[in-house]
């Protein structure tokens, strides 16, 4: 459905800080894949998924969603077909406007925008009826500014902003890094039923090795901006964190591999 | 202060607030700051009345100077995001380049309307007095231009204009174009300020090339002094907010110009210092009122 091909993305190109980030990417996303992607600090991950959102253009090769050439589409034109949620839990909301204001906002992703009423009150009891399920009590609290929520309930209205409209894929740049654990917990729980729920296509970066094979069908292991590995269920129910941190220290060519991993 | 002095503080600040309201819109809502309006409020102006001199019904000229405004406007947006040029000097460089372009407009620095027909004519046939007619008719143009606002804040459009001045990243994500944003609310923002200019213009009886000095210090001053008496807590609020601070701070110009300390006079050419400090005044009321726990 979504097809990466041989995409290669430098940064500051030609100059002393020449950066090649990503270096001849061939990847293809099926639709209903929940893949999760891990890989060391600078391996491509997040330059990979701002690629396919549109937010960074590569040097070379070309993105298809369904066949069609988006390599040049910009990013708000992209965002018809995809759904975003940022690691930082401010990026994916708007913290001067209310929640029901945030919603309707989501809730027009793909369409043209003109002077129709932003929140209507048919809108009001959709809005709380998807609200409920993130069961944060935030349907009671429609006109509230979002700059009033904490940083987890932001990321779940963020969550529920970028599944309103069914995105084509759903891309989340370890969305819950920036959250405490029991906070980080809720929000994966709340993106597995979203996924689920909806049967979306989701790649999800993520740092936490145990999560990277618990959660979805498909992994896929970045290193210096290639993919050295790609495994999907039910091969990858094999596979244990054990032998994922083996293979990082193999190609990287060190014992300890990142002390996040480890902690995790 | 006389009820004479009054009118004519509630006749500016109600004109004056229709160029605060735009300022309000770059300000605040895009979070732009554009310094281009100290050339399109004498645009407007300067539009209105050659086009009266040259015969133009003054109710269209209205219309056609805020329509110049909102070109300046776009363009001063152009520069920004097509160009890439830095949002405040793009103001910058459309607001010195208005002031020879209004020049152009007029053919020369000045333009009198004495003699002209210009909006106040149709209604002094009521014989209302000048000075009682033009506030109760600018109030009913505030009035109509911020209902507009408002409801237009509310839209689809304008949702995705308030989110643009606060999170570009998360507007991008939901599918709309932040430049898209930033043209129509520069343009939309500059209309307004060509439409008071217009309206000073007609009922002062004169376009002058200079006469949009400070205006960019004055709309701020309206938006801040509103801040400080009104928490902007929702739309409605802030509008209403800038309208009023228009009015107190044309009144606070006319009390501080009418006060007569032993020999020292306030004259027109002390008019920036008090409003620097009145800003600053107004910049540092919501601590205060924080402190002592005033709620309004």
């Amino acid at each position: 459905m979504i097809n990466l091909e041989n995409i290669v993305k430098i940064f500051h190109k030609n100059t002393i800080n020449e950066n090649k980030a990503i270096k001849g990417i061939n990847l293809n996303i099926e639709k209903g894949d929940f893949i999760t992607v891990i890989g060391s600090n600078g391996a491509g991950k997040s330059t990979l998924l701002n690629i396919i959102a549109g937010n960074l253009i590569p040097d070379e090769g070309k993105i298809y969603i369904d066949n069609k050439d988006v390599t040049k589409t910009p990013d708000y034109e992209r965002a018809a077909f995809i759904g975003q949620v940022f690691q930082d839990p401010l990026s994916g909301t708007a913290g001067n406007l209310s929640i029901e204001e945030n919603l309707a906002i989501a809730q027009k992703r793909g369409e043209k925008r003109w002077f129709a009423k932003g929140v209507k009150s048919s809108d009001r009891k959709k809005f709380i009826e998807s609200l409920k399920v993130l069961g944060l009590g935030l349907e009671s609290r429609l006109k509230d500014k979002v700059g009033l929520l904490s940083g987890g309930q932001r990321q779940a209205l963020t969550l529920l902003m970028a599944t309103l409209v069914r995105p084509q894929i759903l891309l989340l740049d370890e969305h819950t890094a920036a959250l405490d654990p029991k906070t980080a917990a809720k929000i994966i729980e709340l993106t597995e039923y979203f996924v689920s729920h909806y049967k979306l296509t989701a790649l999800m970066v993520t740092h936490n090795m145990k999560q990277a094979l618990s959660l979805g069908n498909r992994t896929i292991m970045m290193h210096e901006g290639q993919i050295i590995l790609d495994i999907k269920s039910p091969e990858r129910d094999k596979l244990t964190v054990k032998d994922l941190l083996e293979m990082f220290s193999k190609v990287r060519g060190e014992d300890i591999v990142d002390d996040k991993m480890l902690l995790n | 202060m006389s009820l004479y002095a009054f009118l004519g503080a509630l006749e500016q600040g109600f004109v004056f607030a229709i160029m605060a309201l735009g300022v309000y819109i770059t300000f605040r809502v895009l979070d732009f700051p554009d310094l281009s309006v100290d050339g399109t409020f004498p645009l407007g102006a300067a539009v209105s009345a050659i086009l009266i001199v040259k015969g133009v019904n003054p109710f269209i000229t209205v219309a056609i100077a805020t329509l110049a405004g909102m070109i300046a406007g776009g363009i001063t947006a152009l520069l920004n995001t097509k160009l890439k040029i830095l949002n405040l000097l793009a103001g910058i460089l459309m607001m010195i380049a208005l002031y020879s372009i209004n020049i152009r407009v007029m053919g020369q620095p000045t333009t009198a309307l004495l003699g002209y027909d210009t909006i106040f004519t149709p209604f002094e046939a009521f014989g209302i007095e000048k000075y009682i007619l033009t506030p109760i008719l600018f109030a009913i143009i505030l009035i109509i231009i911020a209902v507009i606002l408002v409801w237009f804040l509310h839209t689809d459009i304008g949702l995705a204009m308030r989110a643009t001045g606060n999170n570009m990243k998360m507007v991008k994500a939901q599918g709309v174009s932040t430049n898209r944003m930033i043209l129509f609310g520069v343009a939309f923002s500059n209309g307004l300020v060509a439409l008071s200019g217009a309206l000073v213009a007609q009922s002062q009886g004169s376009a002058d090339v200079n006469m949009g000095i400070g205006t960019i210090v004055a709309g701020l001053a309206s938006v801040i002094l509103g801040e400080a008496i009104i928490q902007d807590r929702t739309v409605f609020r802030a509008v209403l907010g800038v309208i009023i601070g228009s009015v107190l701070y044309r009144i606070a110009i006319a009390v501080a110009l009418s006060f007569k300390i032993g020999a020292l006079q306030m004259t027109p050419s002390d008019l920036n210092l008090m409003t620097s400090v009145l800003v600053t005044i107004a910049l540092i009321f919501p601590g205060i009122r924080k402190k002592i726990g005033l709620k309004i």
